[in-house]
């Protein structure tokens, strides 16, 4: 468990983290959301214990991360942005020498690797240079090396940024595998990778909390701001008129019209996008409007924002 | 502090660094061995006395990457992420770079064996010369450690080392530079006032010079004190390396 409160962190006169509290409990999956620049990484390091706070309080598991840092870093794993990977290594080497650091015992040394290195799946490079793995096995290495001396707590700083979709779903699941046995923060400014592994999240913005809540919470907040993308042939004025009729549509506002083809793109506001998108079709088909496609938006970050300070959600904690 | 140690060290072979040190060393001592032998004088203290002053290449050869490559490639956040102390990393690395010098000078200890068979002469004042030089060695490593804290770039790393060492090397000329300026300031007041104080000055500068330190070694004295002060610039050395990297974390920048 984790707790953090009132954290404080200021370069000069520019406050980079301005107070932020919360709590991750045991066994859960934290997600971090901010866009960049807004303190994510920071505050990681603060709880890591690689900057130190000006002022505010990191407790993990009933340790204060500055009074007794030796047994407060003992329950991390951490993964920075840049996994701390000595290119001129060996993965073996280096997950001996991270061994050494944490001083895990010899005799438990043997069998822990041989787990780790089964659940991230490197047993294929273990004796090749780190330098020469390709980014996803070297993004592995890292997590590898968070998982070393076994911590009840892993911190994740953007883990899946740089790599193809294919390594995306292998560390997502890796991710979710390790949240069995782990409570986990990860950081991300992509809020759909978030919502996918996540229990609950922490949105912060410029150095501030602007919500917490659970995914299940945050998505029923956000589906009253739904939106669709449909792209179709037909008529411009008249189609818009029409779709506003249909159940569940707030709005409806063309964004690109190809008068050639007689092809029109709209975005539309819908509260209920399941029900709304059978409405849609059937009013298409009434109308022999061919739909060339219809599909959901998913709100950016920047309307998870607007939508939660503008007041009607508030910070809710 | 044994991990650091091990990681360091290997690594100094793992790259060039390693080689290229010992190839340099090994080069110079047999070149100044060999100059002595050709002419059937060999005094193994001289010898030692004269690698001194390639401390000024070799040693920043060795240290610049300690602590600077850490920084550049992000590997210094598992010194203050895991529960290693910072002292054990500092002390870790400076084993590694003295343990390198200490296999570099096993040129030296082939070259009293083969004086020794010769039927040269290996005397107290050689021993007490190596003796000082080993300590040297320290001191001069950890300003070169230093160094390599304060930067994220070996060549900049590399540079300060240099000019640090090269400083400490020239001390002797400094002081006297400095104090006959202090004379003829002076010696518009009192010329034979004048003349103390700029000695005074000379010597005081002068007794900071590490070389001078080595003096005694070579006629067969033991000098504590001249141990003592090498150990204690070494040491204030890593203090500051320490601080350096401590002060990373409290950074209000």
């Amino acid at each position: 468990m984790i707790e953090i409160n009132n954290l404080v962190k200021s370069y000069g006169d520019k406050k980079a983290v301005k107070g932020i509290s919360f709590t991750v409990n045991d066994g859960e999956v934290l997600g971090f959301l901010g866009p960049n620049g807004a303190g994510k990484t920071t505050t990681m390091n603060i709880i890591t214990g690689y900057l130190s706070s000006t002022s505010g309080s990191v407790k993990v598991n009933g340790h204060d991360i500055l009074e007794e840092p030796e047994l407060a870093k003992k329950e991390i794993g951490y993964l920075p942005e840049n996994p701390p990977l000595y290119t001129d290594m060996t993965v073996k080497e280096y997950l001996n020498f991270i061994c050494d650091l944490k001083g895990v015992a010899k005799e438990k040394r043997k069998n822990q690797l041989e787990n780790i290195v089964a659940m991230v799946k490197i047993s294929d490079v273990y004796d090749r240079l780190i330098g020469n793995l390709s980014k996803g096995y070297k993004q592995r290495v890292g997590i590898a090396q968070a998982l070393v001396g076994n911590p009840s707590i892993l911190i994740l700083d953007e883990p899946t940024v740089g790599l193809d979709p294919n390594q995306i779903i292998e560390i997502r699941r890796l991710i979710k595998a390790l949240s069995r046995n782990h409570s986990v923060i990860i950081s991300s400014h992509i809020l759909s990778e978030i919502q996918e592994i996540a229990d609950r999240v922490v949105i912060i913005n410029r150095g501030k909390i602007a919500a917490i809540d659970t995914i299940s919470d945050l998505s029923k907040r956000l589906s009253g701001q739904s939106k669709l993308l449909l792209t179709f042939r037909g008529p411009v004025k008249d189609a818009i008129t029409k779709i506003r009729t249909v159940k569940g549509v707030s709005s409806a506002v063309s964004r690109v019209v190809d008068s050639k083809f007689s092809q029109i793109e709209l975005t539309i506001g819908a509260s209920d996008t399941t029900e709304t998108r059978v409405g849609i079709f059937n009013l298409m088909a009434r109308e022999g409007w061919p739909i060339l496609e219809l599909r959901s938006l998913d709100p950016s970050l920047e309307e998870v924002f607007l939508s939660i300070t503008s007041g009607k959600g508030g910070a809710k904690s | 502090m044994t991990a650091i140690f091990k990681r360091e060290f290997l690594s100094y072979f793992r790259s060039p660094v390693g080689y290229v040190a010992i190839a340099l060393f090994s080069f110079l001592s047999g070149f100044i061995f060999y100059s002595q032998f050709a002419v059937g004088t060999v005094d193994i203290a001289s010898e030692v006395i004269t690698l001194r002053s390639f401390f000024v290449v070799i040693v920043p050869i060795i240290t610049m990457g300690l602590l600077s490559e850490d920084k550049k490639r992000g590997t210094d956040i598992l010194y203050y992420t895991t529960p290693v102390n910072l002292f054990n990393v500092v002390a870790g690395k400076v084993l590694a770079a003295f343990a390198l010098y200490a296999i570099m000078f096993i040129n030296v200890i082939i070259h009293i064996i083969v004086t020794v068979n010769c039927g040269g002469v290996f005397g107290v004042g050689a021993m007490g010369t190596i003796i000082v030089f080993f300590f040297m060695a320290f001191m001069y490593i950890a300003i070169g450690l230093f160094a390599s804290a304060i930067t994220d770039s070996q060549i900049v790393s590399a540079i300060v080392a240099f000019v640090i060492i090269i400083i400490t090397q020239l001390l002797g000329t400094i002081g006297d530079y400095i104090g006959s300026a202090f004379t003829s300031i002076l010696s518009g007041i009192n010329s034979g006032f004048a003349q103390s104080v700029g000695n005074g000055i000379s010597k005081a500068i002068n007794w900071l010079d590490p070389f001078l330190k080595t003096q005694d070694f070579r006629l067969g004295i033991f000098s504590v004190s001249s141990l003592i002060y090498l150990v204690s610039v070494g040491i204030l050395f890593l203090y500051l390396t320490f601080r350096v990297l401590d002060k990373k974390r409290w950074s209000q920048n």
